[in-house]
């Protein structure tokens, strides 16, 4: 019979803690940049602009199509090669945004596509500007129209930051594998551990139906 | 396949065990045999492996050969593992262990250990510019090192506060980090630094050691002349640069100091930190 030795995690739950939160403060902002991307990246693949198209539709091949660890450690390991060397929160941080753009330039251009091109027509009948145009009667209907999936984007990109662990940057899995390797309670350890990542998810879950609620509180066109 | 590998290595040292052994192998044996029969690790590049031959070779094959040719017999390597070494020894299947055995109090008390002929050091290892040469120097540093490893411990327990510790989750990681630029520091055994020297050699060197661990050939207890004529083997080959060649071709570099100058009887001492 096994027994539960829980005293490892608990005279390190604040290590875990800080784990959690540097995994939130990655997390967090890497969703705030990454919709900026994604946003910008769409607007680029739905323009008129074939150099454009051609630059976003091959980072986003690139991106989608390549390992995220292999992504990271060539933002790691290999550009210090060429001068750049970054700390690495900071390379995990761009790594996961440039990761998550990529992934939801593609979900917000899907959001764009599904506008009606008459709503469109009716905002230049009503004397909108491009600008005016395309921020309230393409990108929110569009945004709206994907925030399910661009939500579970954002939830599945704070569970990939765990492989940020592997760069040295101290998230939640890394703190996790240093106890486990200095306690050896696996299960224990592991278990609190993914109970954290559980209530991490489930919280921004709730934080993306709150926006949801105050951002899109209007009646569905359809 | 590899259960019944398991199944046949336990059968064969429980027997090894219950034969009993009368009598330690006299050097007068191994001389009339003709024949001197080394137990190797082969599972532990670069001392001991399976080379694409197969057969073995590497640090402790070189120097068992050496061994062999000084006693003028023929060799025969047998395939040891960690744990049942030290049983093949002293049930007589072997002569001799040159198996990387560490030498330590506990193993000092069943079989007589030879004078150092390796040794593994774990050091703090980093760019030849850094003005590093001990712990108090890591001040403002950042070191890698593999999670959890000997070094891990070693490094946090002589670094001072304000040193940034990376760690990574395998010596590609650490070692990855230090080639690249991202760390100026890491913590490694000689091991791994000898192959660091190999990919980029004279960037990099070592600073100061955490600890280290001799390695001796053993013999079983009694066999005092194939000991004695042993420990003239190993300082011979020490002098005449036999051993450095050896080290140089698979460590990448001489014999270090606290080898050539270690004794079994410091190494046999007991003493808070081995690895």
């Amino acid at each position: 019979m096994y027994h539960f030795n829980f005293t490892p995690v608990f005279e390190n739950f604040d290590l875990l803690l800080y784990g959690a939160w540097l995994t939130i403060r990655l997390s967090f902002a890497a969703m705030i940049l990454g919709l900026i991307v994604s946003v910008l990246g769409a607007a680029a693949r739905t323009s008129h602009s074939k150099v454009l198209h051609a630059i976003v539709g091959a980072y986003v091949e690139i991106i989608r199509n390549t390992p995220f660890l292999v992504q990271i450690f060539f933002l790691y390991f290999g550009l210090p090669a060429i001068g750049i060397s970054l700390d690495p929160n900071v390379a995990a941080l761009i790594a996961l945004v440039i990761n998550v753009g990529a992934y939801g330039t593609e979900i917000t251009r899907a959001g764009i596509e599904s506008v009606p091109h008459g709503q469109i027509e009716a905002g230049r009948a009503l004397g909108l500007g491009p600008i005016q145009i395309f921020r309230y009667v393409i990108l929110k209907p569009a945004l709206r129209n994907v925030y399910p999936a661009m939500t579970s984007q954002f939830i599945y990109l704070m569970l990939t930051s765990s492989v940020v662990s592997t760069i040295s940057a101290n998230d939640l899995a890394s703190i996790g594998a240093d106890l486990n390797a200095k306690t050896f309670a696996s299960f224990e350890i592991y278990l609190v551990v993914t109970g954290i990542y559980l209530v991490l998810s489930l919280l921004f879950s709730g934080l993306f139906k709150l926006i949801q609620n105050a951002v899109f509180n209007y009646p569905a066109s359809r | 396949m590899k259960f019944l590998k398991t199944v046949a290595t336990a059968a064969l040292t429980v027997g090894a065990l219950m034969a009993g052994h009368a009598q330690a192998t006299t050097l007068d044996q191994v001389e009339k045999a003709g024949v001197l029969k080394v137990g190797m690790l082969v599972d532990f590049p670069p001392f001991g492996l399976m080379g694409t031959s197969g057969k073995p070779e590497g640090y402790d094959a070189d120097t068992a050969k050496a061994l062999a040719d000084y006693l003028g017999t023929k060799i025969e390597i047998v395939p040891v593992t960690g744990p049942n070494r030290i049983p093949y020894l002293l049930s007589g299947q072997v002569d001799v262990l040159v198996a990387s055995l560490g030498i330590t109090p506990e193993r000092a008390k069943r079989v007589d250990f030879s004078r150092p002929y390796a040794g593994i050091e774990i050091m703090v290892y980093g760019k030849k510019d850094e003005k590093v040469s001990k712990p108090a120097d890591l001040s403002g540093e950042s070191v890698g090192v593999v999670r959890a490893s000997t070094q891990d411990a070693g490094v946090t327990k002589v670094a001072p506060d304000d040193a940034t510790i990376r760690r990574f989750d395998d010596d590609a990681g650490a070692v990855q980090a230090l080639l690249s630029g991202q760390v100026p520091l890491i913590g490694v055994s000689n091991v791994v630094a000898a192959q660091i020297e190999k990919a980029a050699p004279g960037r990099f060197d070592e600073k100061f050691p955490l600890s280290s661990q001799v390695q001796g050939i053993a013999v079983e207890p009694g066999a005092d002349k194939l000991l004695a004529k042993i420990n003239a083997f190993v300082g011979s080959a020490m002098k005449d640069g036999t051993m450095d060649k050896i080290s140089e071709q698979w460590l990448a570099t001489d014999i270090p100091d606290f080898v050539r100058n270690g004794s079994v009887e410091e190494a046999a001492t007991p003493k808070s930190a081995t690895n």
